[in-house]
């Protein structure tokens, strides 16, 4: 009896070799200490390296000065390192900001005329995806920014002035701009503080119409909100509306807005680009929801319009959004492509950065630094939209 | 059945193609100790690593004409590549053994660093920051030049001085760009700086007017001027100097003077008149000329034997026939690429 | 960077379904005229709109293909330049060899396309399949109108019988040599890839043009392949230790763009190498950064691949008492790696047109090789800018276009996501 007992609980407890749980543990720590060691070994083949190459090893090179100019900068030539790469930073900032809601709208244009039952209408939008999606980003982003931009817009000599507030030419196309004797900074504020209150009414008009049913009409209780404190705003600023026309000055577009032609190729290309493939996914997300909504909307008469505007997109959208963000992610890298048409963006501060007896690891770990802040700034807000959108279904 | 296949195939894939990565990685020409790390370079190692290979690593433009350029048949031209030449006939014996990387303005100094390339002759400034902290080292000047500004002949630009207002191209990471920003703060005269990345990028901008002038080295500018369909002047100002010439790793010393003594032969077998036609049938009785042909007062400066003089001029000529092979097609005058004796400032040690 | 081309149609409708087809329309040409465009007034606006744009973009388009491109930057170029690069001479492989090795490589292509076929998917419509076919046909012929003799053609043109006879033999084949086909369209590639590089891995380094595209590419994805594999199951496995790393690893490379990994190549891992180890050549290191880049992304669509594998499968397995490994490699891996094969091909799009910012770090492929070609005597300063861009997009994107048709169909035969 005794015997049997101690066989059957040595067979209940292998030893620790054979023991499924402990196994576990020493394969993961074998693999976390290979992993560990492999990078510790880069880490310090590179500081060694570096240090017999007489190349420094920390990150003093940002505070040195720069000494080239940034376009469009006043004074950039005395800029630090570190100045410079926040300069670059906001120049790819301004590629998104613009990009990303341009390539949406487009993307939704495009990818509605793909389904459309006009022929024509459906193989325009065929032949743009196809044309725009098979072709590599970098290859559009030379065409737009050498052949198109360059050879097509007019020199500034004989620059097209429409309406006598804006300027196109290929030294940069000019627009109104806020009013530069006002305080901008101020004003931009304010329209921060719209954006806001335009949130803050429209979720006040709801809770009124959740708790009363009347109508809630958020979109004219934003508007007005938006309105006043824009008011406020121009006034405290010091009438930053009253817009600055952009006018020829000299050789170079001067008043309002210059929006130099680099910045211009890059942004079409990419907004060009990242649509046809935002295109597909709406269409993609449309197809999905389409069946038998389309005919319920038919049989209550809603329009073409009406059917997209409040039946198919807002459910189309929540199927859209995690592929949406990762073609915003798309864009925001790809934004990189700007140094080689030299935009200077971050990517090319870094290239310059480099090639002036700068560290360039150093260099390469600040670029990567600025760029996962950008990518997970918009996972964030991405995940933030598909959860506050996948709880008002469950709702 | 079918899913075994599949799985075969794929963990099949996966090793084979690991495999041959491995192999692809590991260049056969440069294993063991070539000491391609960086700056772990002892004297003599690049030496043995150039004849081991059989090939001399030279690092190139190759899109510049009359520095380094690629013909139709895939081969190079231009005074860069011809010094290339005049190296790996000093130490291989056969000036076309020598195997051309073409570099980028960002990629030249890196490619030379972790080793790539053996010498770099990319028309590369010498500059004291570059020399310094970079861990390179130049070793003499092939072609003297001075950063100056091309501008349309109708603009009615005399001088930089008048060009206050304008938009100027200037490739990008160079020190054209700050030497640009330099010389402008120093005239106190305000422009707008338009980065371009290479000459076909310029061509676009400059000819389309975007930009008011084009600022790079006078040499290329005047091969812009050269080939542009257009009527353009080269201003008079010049906004730097820019010495160019083979650039080489710190730490090698033996390679560094080969490097620099190959330069210095072509001076000096200008100052002989000494040209790739007559200098192996020399029968002067000048005791200079004569040991600096044979080489035979023993200066150990690493070469493999005392006729690298003879093959070095053989292969290129002296410094006159490469800069009339290569650099006077192109209408830049000599300034001060001339020997000191005439009016330049090519000057050679003795060799002695 | 990356166009997650078919990763969201793992769960999603496939991206690439068909143009839907309006119901109907059997009456006749004029039937099917009015269905399609002339419906109503709306409808006959649009018509005349989009037909009058859509007109004059091809007349823009034919005229300047025909009339004012000046193609001698290309068949003058010379083209081989642009095929395989200026120093191919140097590396001393024959064209022979070069085709040879294309021969191969279309033939194991053909027997993959074989066996796929096996499992008839819905046939397709007749306009489908003239856009699938002409598309593609009218980029091989614009680029072979650039070739001087009738060779390359004659020699396209075996190609492709080469992908046919692939796909019959695929078909034709029984027994122990249909077991072991996996084996030998392994040793099939292996010998493409020798043929192309002439035996010697280290010929890489003279490649330019399209060669090295294709060539980065291809190595690129199929080196990845495994770190994909690796990382995706690491991701979904239930070690607290080893999740992080491959979620490290994944957010990491996703989270930055490729160029700036292509500089970490060219500018920083030489100083990550032991002192006096021999550091590879550009072309390799781009290929490196190139592998871990892609593999982060194939571990996305793997991973996409197994959440595809119903749990019930797992469970089943289990019940059977098999251990995890086996459950992994037998049951799950099989089925996710078949439904991820569609979002592979997608991925490697992806890769083939990233490889195209090669040309950022000084590398010359096809658009690098562009630089050298306006550089030289002939054609410097003469704006022929244009017309190279141009002939580079028309390869692009005959074999992007080609190729996502490719895995379209494949999707719709697998039926991923429908089951």
């Amino acid at each position: 009896m005794a015997v049997a007992r101690t066989d059957l609980a040595r067979s209940a407890r292998p030893p620790w070799y054979r023991d499924v749980r402990v196994m576990r543990w020493v394969f993961q720590l074998v693999v976390v200490a290979v992993v560990v060691t492999v990078l510790w070994r880069l880490y310090s083949n590179a500081t060694s390296n570096l240090r017999a190459s007489g190349l420094p090893t920390g990150f003093d090179f940002l505070d040195r000065k720069s000494r080239f100019a940034i376009p469009g900068l006043q004074d950039s030539a005395s800029f630090t390192v570190r100045q410079a790469f926040i300069a670059g930073y906001l120049n790819t900032l301004r590629v998104i900001v613009v990009g990303i809601p341009l390539c949406t709208v487009l993307g939704i244009l495009i990818g509605i005329m793909r389904l459309s039952d006009n022929l024509l209408v459906r193989a325009a939008g065929t032949i743009y995806v196809e044309l725009f999606r098979n072709v590599p980003a970098l290859l559009w982003i030379f065409i737009t920014y050498l052949v198109i931009i360059l050879q097509n817009l007019p020199p500034l000599s004989d620059e097209v002035t429409p309406f006598g507030a804006f300027v196109i030419s290929n030294r940069g196309v000019g627009i109104p701009w806020l009013n530069p004797d006002a305080s901008v900074l101020t004003f931009i504020g304010f329209v921060g503080v719209a954006m806001v209150a335009v949130v803050g009414v429209s979720l006040w008009r709801r809770s009124v119409t959740d708790a009363t049913g009347r109508p809630s009409r958020s979109g004219l209780y934003g508007i007005a909100a938006f309105v006043v404190v824009l008011a406020i705003g121009n006034f405290v600023a010091g009438n930053s509306l009253a817009l600055d026309p952009a006018k020829v000055n000299g050789r170079q577009v001067g008043g309002g807005l210059n929006i130099f032609p680099p910045y211009l190729g890059l942004t079409i290309a990419l907004v060009l680009y990242t649509a046809s493939h935002v295109a597909e996914i709406v269409r993609g997300a449309i197809q999905a929801i389409e069946r038998g909504q389309t005919e319920a909307c038919q049989a209550i008469a809603l329009t073409t319009f009406q059917r997209y505007r409040y039946v198919i997109l807002p459910q189309a959208f929540r199927i859209m959004i995690p592929p949406l963000a990762s073609q915003f992610l798309n864009l925001t890298k790809n934004s990189s492509l700007g140094v080689a048409i030299s935009y200077v963006e971050i990517a090319s501060i870094f290239q310059r950065v480099s090639n002036n007896a700068t560290p360039a690891l150093q260099a390469l770990v600040v670029l990567m630094f600025f760029y996962l802040t950008l990518s997970l700034g918009i996972s964030l807000i991405a995940n933030l939209i598909n959860r506050r959108l996948s709880l008002e279904t469950r709702a | 059945m079918k899913r075994k296949w599949i799985k075969a195939s794929a963990i099949g894939v996966a090793v084979a193609l690991s495999l041959a990565a491995c192999s692809s990685d590991d260049d056969p020409a440069t294993s063991s100790d070539d000491g391609g790390a960086p700056a772990a370079t002892a004297s003599g190692q690049t030496l043995k690593d150039i004849v081991s290979r059989d090939a001399l690593k030279c690092g190139v433009n190759g899109q510049l004409l009359g520095f380094s350029n690629v013909e139709a048949d895939g081969s190079y031209t231009g005074i860069d590549v011809d010094y290339c030449r005049a190296i790996a006939a000093a130490v291989l014996g056969d000036p076309d053994k020598v195997e051309y990387t073409d570099l980028t303005a960002e990629t030249r100094f890196t490619a030379l660093q972790s080793g790539d390339i053996d010498v770099l002759i990319r028309n590369g400034t010498w500059t004291a920051s570059r020399d310094g902290a970079l861990g390179l080292q130049w070793t003499a000047t092939t072609f003297y030049d001075g950063q100056g500004m091309l501008v349309n002949a109708d603009s009615g630009f005399g001088s930089i001085a008048d060009m206050g207002g304008t938009t100027i191209c200037v490739q990008t990471g160079t020190t054209t760009e700050i030497n640009l920003e330099t010389y402008f703060a120093g005239l106190n005269v305000a422009y707008e700086p338009l980065n371009v990345v290479d000459e076909a990028a310029v061509l676009e901008n400059f000819s389309s007017g975007a930009c008011d002038g084009y600022t790079t080295d006078k040499s290329g500018l005047a091969s812009f001027a050269a080939t542009y369909d257009g009527d353009v002047t080269i201003l008079d100002d010049t906004m730097s100097k820019e010495p160019l010439g083979p650039a080489v790793r710190e730490g090698d010393e033996e390679w560094f003077d080969i490097v620099q003594w190959v330069v210095f032969a072509t001076f000096q077998a200008e100052e002989f008149d000494l040209t790739a036609a007559n200098i192996s049938s020399y029968t002067g009785t000048n005791p200079s000329v004569l040991a600096f042909i044979s080489q035979d007062f023993e200066p150990k400066l690493g070469f493999p034997d005392d006729q690298w003089v003879v093959r070095v001029i053989e292969a290129v000529g002296n410094y006159q026939e490469i800069y009339d092979r290569n650099i006077k097609p192109l209408g830049i005058p000599e300034g001060l690429n001339q020997l000191w004796t005439e009016g330049g400032i090519l000057y050679s040690p003795p060799f002695g | 960077m990356s166009d997650d081309f078919g990763a969201v149609s793992a769960q999603e409708e496939p991206l690439y379904g068909a143009p839907r087809l309006p119901e109907g329309g059997t009456g006749g040409v004029r039937a099917i005229l009015r269905d399609n465009l002339f419906k109503d007034l709306k409808n006959s606006i649009l018509t005349l709109l989009f037909g009058a744009v859509l007109a004059f973009i091809a007349l823009r388009t034919l005229r300047y293909l025909f009339v004012t491109a000046r193609w001698e930057i290309i068949y003058d170029g010379p083209l081989s330049f642009y095929m395989v690069g200026k120093d191919f001479g140097r590396t001393g492989i024959s064209y022979e060899m070069l085709w040879a090795g294309i021969y191969v490589a279309m033939f194991t292509g053909g027997i993959a396309a074989g066996l796929g076929n096996r499992s008839a998917g819905p046939a397709m419509s007749l306009s489908a399949r003239a856009a699938m076919i002409g598309g593609p046909l009218f980029g091989v012929v614009f680029i072979l109108s650039m070739t001087r003799t009738i060779t390359p053609t004659i020699l396209t043109v075996g190609a492709v019988g080469f992908l046919l006879l692939g796909s019959q033999a695929a078909r034709r084949v029984r027994g122990a040599l249909k077991r072991r086909l996996g084996l030998i369209m392994l040793a099939l590639v292996g010998l493409s890839f020798g043929f192309i590089t002439g035996f010697d891995p280290s010929n890489i380094d003279l490649f330019g043009g399209l060669l090295l595209t294709l060539v980065v590419a291809f190595a690129g994805i199929g080196l990845s392949f495994p770190i994909g594999v690796v990382m995706a199951l690491a991701r979904r496995s239930s070690f607290p230790l080893i999740r992080p790393i491959a979620v490290g690893y994944i957010e990491l490379i996703r989270g930055v763009p490729l160029i700036s990994l292509l500089f970490m190549g060219q500018f920083a891992i030489g100083f990550m190498f032991p002192p006096g180890a021999s550091i590879p050549g550009p072309i390799p290191r781009a290929i490196i950064m190139i592998t871990l880049f892609s593999g982060a992304y194939v571990a996305e669509v793997v991973r996409g691949g197994l959440q595809s594998v119903p749990s019930g499968q797992i469970e089943a397995g289990k019940a059977l008492g098999l251990s995890p490994l086996t459950i992994t490699r037998e049951i799950v891996l099989p089925q996710a790696l078949r439904n991820s094969i569609p979002a592979l091909i997608g991925q490697f799009i992806s890769l083939l047109k990233d490889v195209s910012l090669l040309v950022i770090i000084g590398l010359q492929e096809m658009l690098g090789i562009i630089d050298v070609v306006l550089a030289r005597r002939e054609f410097t300063n003469q704006g022929y800018t244009p017309e190279a861009y141009a002939f580079v997009g028309a390869v692009y994107w005959t074999l992007c276009f080609s190729m996502s048709r490719a895995a379209q169909r494949l999707e719709t035969r697998l039926g991923v996501g429908t089951r």
